[in-house]
């Protein structure tokens, strides 16, 4: 009997392109191999009894032959694609980009219009769910203005987003040092006047560091004051509220908070 | 009339906002710019929402008015002179602060900045073209500028202002002539429409200096008949546009657009009128947008219409879906509405409520029918009708294939095949598809529900309303 190969990665995405590049290159043949990332919200108990665990260890060489190659043989749209799945809280991604791949090398960059080929559907509805996160925050993320002028924001995101969102605030706001803190998963992207952004772990951060520094800035009252008024009284909807603005999003912003 | 002296930013910001409230437009969209490096911002073409305030709507401009104090006395209107209140004004330093800071911190995508008109339409026109070359000159602001152009402002300074802003707006309030006379006895048509013709030229003039095709330009808007210029005598087609002097080459003049406010509700006009209106709007002004608001009687005047049982939510929905069939589906206001039928079913989407009319061109071919036809069909909306012509050319779609691509079949199952079959077997008779679709609870923004829905038909009951609807009601009870 056939015993399955599980490729175990990190999950992140050079972890996942290095696991596709050992899998495919492995030999193996693709129904005979897995991608698995390691996340929390994968469920290792049931560990498939007859398959063989392949530790993934990442190579940056080998994540960007395989960024390379879905750019030059399937397209920039496709590559786009995959790195916000790769960047999405859905389990087992790896396996599905994998399964994208094989198409995606097939049929070339005509395969986002495959829309009735499940992998493909699957891989653009996530797609799209980590497009409209990313959309979200662009408007819900909120600044805080530190005492030394450093703006700090932390957010919440379902999804591994803040690389996602750093560039647009580095074009927005490029004379500006920000922090972008991701809460849930302790990484931050960093921006300094005339620099790159970059993302940073911090595995050891201090909320408690995080909440205290907010409380100087004047602004925050100023624009409750605005977010109060401008309300029409006799249109009061707070379902519609709910609706446009998940109370999910809400901790993490300004005008909600007391 | 009460002018504080020394108040405080916060007040200021309390009743300048509060004021302000009552403009409906709140989009930042429009525009592609990518910072610039070296000031602060940048703009995106679909636009930001920032937040939702407690009546549910986005608020993405920090929207406030210059000043309160107002010369006019519209009735409408909250700040008009005649009312008792606390009136404030900014300065332009403290709107730049303002809006600096709000946008720092990401609040906002920019500033909309409206006002009333304190001493003359020029001498606050003035201000807000000062605050708005200190917002881009000194401090560099790139984001997103939404000004509205108060009427009777000469067009000198007209001028100058849309070299600043992304979007200008002259609220034209009133679908007709008449009812703008009757509650903004200081107000007149021309007035509103010379600004905006004057925006339109300059900026066509100057897209074609700079070789730009304005794709947002209504293409599917054809020959309406009716020409909004006739009604009130003619706008001159060559107003001299001041300042013929060269511009640095990236600099564009309101490249937003222009759109314009339509108070419904305050006065007797149909639908059908509005939305000939409007329809001409984006034809012959070349707006980008029109927005609706649902009159609120703020000051209980008595020659108006009371809104104590909630502002005519429902009718102002049904006009914000026509305005997109007009502007993105193709359809021409007189496909909707003409003078047997000048008001839209209430309980009806007006695409459903146009379908049900035309069943003779129903089912249409899911496979097979092009763009425009699959516009046409209940329940597909422009996203899915792209992606079914995306995906039919590698496979033929059954429903089950539809509904992979989260096109929502509810209603759509009454006017479509798959392979030339429906997916159930089912009559193409009106009265049942009629039952059908009420029954199938259109979703409506919430508030908007079927409670509403009854206070408001009431309060329709003089503007001619369907003689049909009270059978509908029967139907809806019944479903
Ligand atoms: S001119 Fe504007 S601010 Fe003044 S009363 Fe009329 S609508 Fe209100």
């Amino acid at each position: 009997m056939n015993t399955k190969k599980i490729f175990q990665c990190k999950n992140s995405m050079d972890g996942i392109f290095t696991a596709i590049y050992e899998a495919w290159s492995s030999g193996y043949g693709h129904d005979n191999v897995m991608i698995e990332e390691l996340c929390e919200k994968n469920d290792y108990s049931n560990m498939q009894l007859f398959s063989e665990y392949i530790t993934v260890n990442t190579d940056m060489e080998k994540a960007l032959k395989v960024s390379r190659s879905i750019k030059q043989k399937i397209s920039e749209e496709a590559f786009e694609i995959v790195c916000r799945v790769a960047l999405s809280d859905y389990r087992q991604k790896g396996d599905l980009i994998y399964r994208f791949l094989i198409l995606g090398f097939r049929s070339g960059r005509d395969i986002v219009n495959h829309i009735s080929n499940d992998v493909v559907n699957q891989m653009l509805k996530i797609n799209r769910n980590v497009g409209n996160e990313v959309h979200h925050f662009l408007g819900f993320l909120r600044f805080s203005q530190l005492e030394n002028n450093i703006l700090f924001s932390v957010i919440h995101p379902k999804n591994n987003i803040i690389s996602l969102l750093a560039p647009h605030f580095a074009d927005r706001l490029p004379q500006e040092k920000f922090i972008i803190f991701d809460g849930g998963r302790n990484i931050c992207a960093l921006h300094l006047p005339g620099r790159p952004w970059i993302i940073s772990d911090i595995p050891e951060a201090n909320p408690d560091m995080v909440y205290k520094l907010k409380n100087y800035d004047n602004y925050k009252d100023l624009w409750k004051i605005f977010f109060e008024n401008i309300a029409i009284k006799e249109r009061i909807n707070l379902k519609l509220q709910r609706n446009n603005l998940p109370l999910r999003y809400r901790k993490d912003m300004t005008e909600f908070q007391s | 009339m009460v002018i504080q002296e020394g108040m405080s930013i916060q007040r200021k910001l309390e009743i300048l906002s509060m004021a302000a409230r009552y403009d409906v437009a709140c989009t930042s969209s429009g525009v592609d710019r990518k910072g610039n490096n070296t000031g602060i911002g940048n703009s995106l073409a679909c636009g930001i929402c920032h937040t939702f305030s407690a009546d549910g709507r986005c608020i993405s401009l920090l929207k406030i008015l210059f000043t309160n104090e107002c010369i006019f006395d519209c009735k409408y209107c909250i700040n008009r002179s005649s009312n008792d209140i606390v009136r404030a004004s900014f300065t332009p330093r403290e709107v730049c602060e303002l809006t600096m800071e709000f946008y720092r911190r990401n609040y906002i995508e920019g500033l909309f900045l409206s006002s009333g008109i304190k001493i003359s339409p020029n001498h606050t026109m003035e201000q807000i073209y000062e605050t708005l070359r200190m917002l881009r000159d000194e401090y560099n602001f790139n984001g997103y500028i939404h000004c509205k152009i108060i009427p009777g402002t000469d067009p000198v300074l007209v001028e100058a202002i849309g070299w600043y802003a992304d979007r200008l707006s002259c609220n034209l309030e009133l679908p007709t002539a008449e009812s703008l006379k009757k509650l903004a006895p200081h107000k007149n048509r021309k007035n509103i429409l010379k600004p905006m013709r004057q925006i339109q030229l300059r900026r066509d003039r100057h897209n074609e200096y700079l070789g730009i095709d304005d794709a947002a330009r209504n293409r599917l808007l054809t020959d309406s008949r009716i020409n909004i210029d006739e009604t009130d005598g003619p706008v001159a087609a060559n107003i001299i546009v001041p300042f013929g002097r060269t511009l640095p080459a990236k600099k564009r003049f309101a490249p937003a657009g222009q759109s314009t406010q339509l108070i419904i509700g305050a006065t007797e006009e149909s639908d059908y009128q509005i939305m000939t209106v409007s329809e001409a709007l984006y034809k012959n002004f070349g707006l980008k947008r029109v927005f609706y608001s649902a009159f609120v009687n703020v000051n209980q005047d008595e020659s108006l219409p009371s809104t104590l049982d909630g502002p005519p939510l429902l009718r102002e929905h049904r006009l914000y879906q026509a305005d997109w069939l007009l502007r993105f589906y193709g359809f021409k206001t007189d496909e909707l509405l003409d003078n047997n039928k000048p008001n839209f079913n209430l309980l009806l989407d007006p695409k459903c409520d146009w379908a049900l009319r035309h069943l003779e061109l129903f089912p249409v071919e899911v496979n097979k029918a092009d763009y425009q036809t699959l516009l046409r069909v209940p329940g597909i909306g422009v996203n899915s009708a792209r992606r079914i012509i995306a995906a039919r050319k590698h496979a033929v779609l059954d429903f089950n294939d539809l509904k992979k691509m989260g096109i929502v079949l509810k209603r759509a199952i009454y006017f479509i095949t798959c392979n030339g079959r429906m997916m159930y077997p089912i009559k193409i008779d009106e009265d049942f598809i009629t039952r059908q679709l009420l029954a199938s609870n259109e979703r409506m923004p919430f508030g908007i529900d079927k409670d509403i829905t009854y206070r408001q038909l009431s309060l329709f009951d003089d503007v001619n309303f369907q003689p049909d609807m009270h059978d509908q009601i029967k139907i809806l009870s019944q479903a």
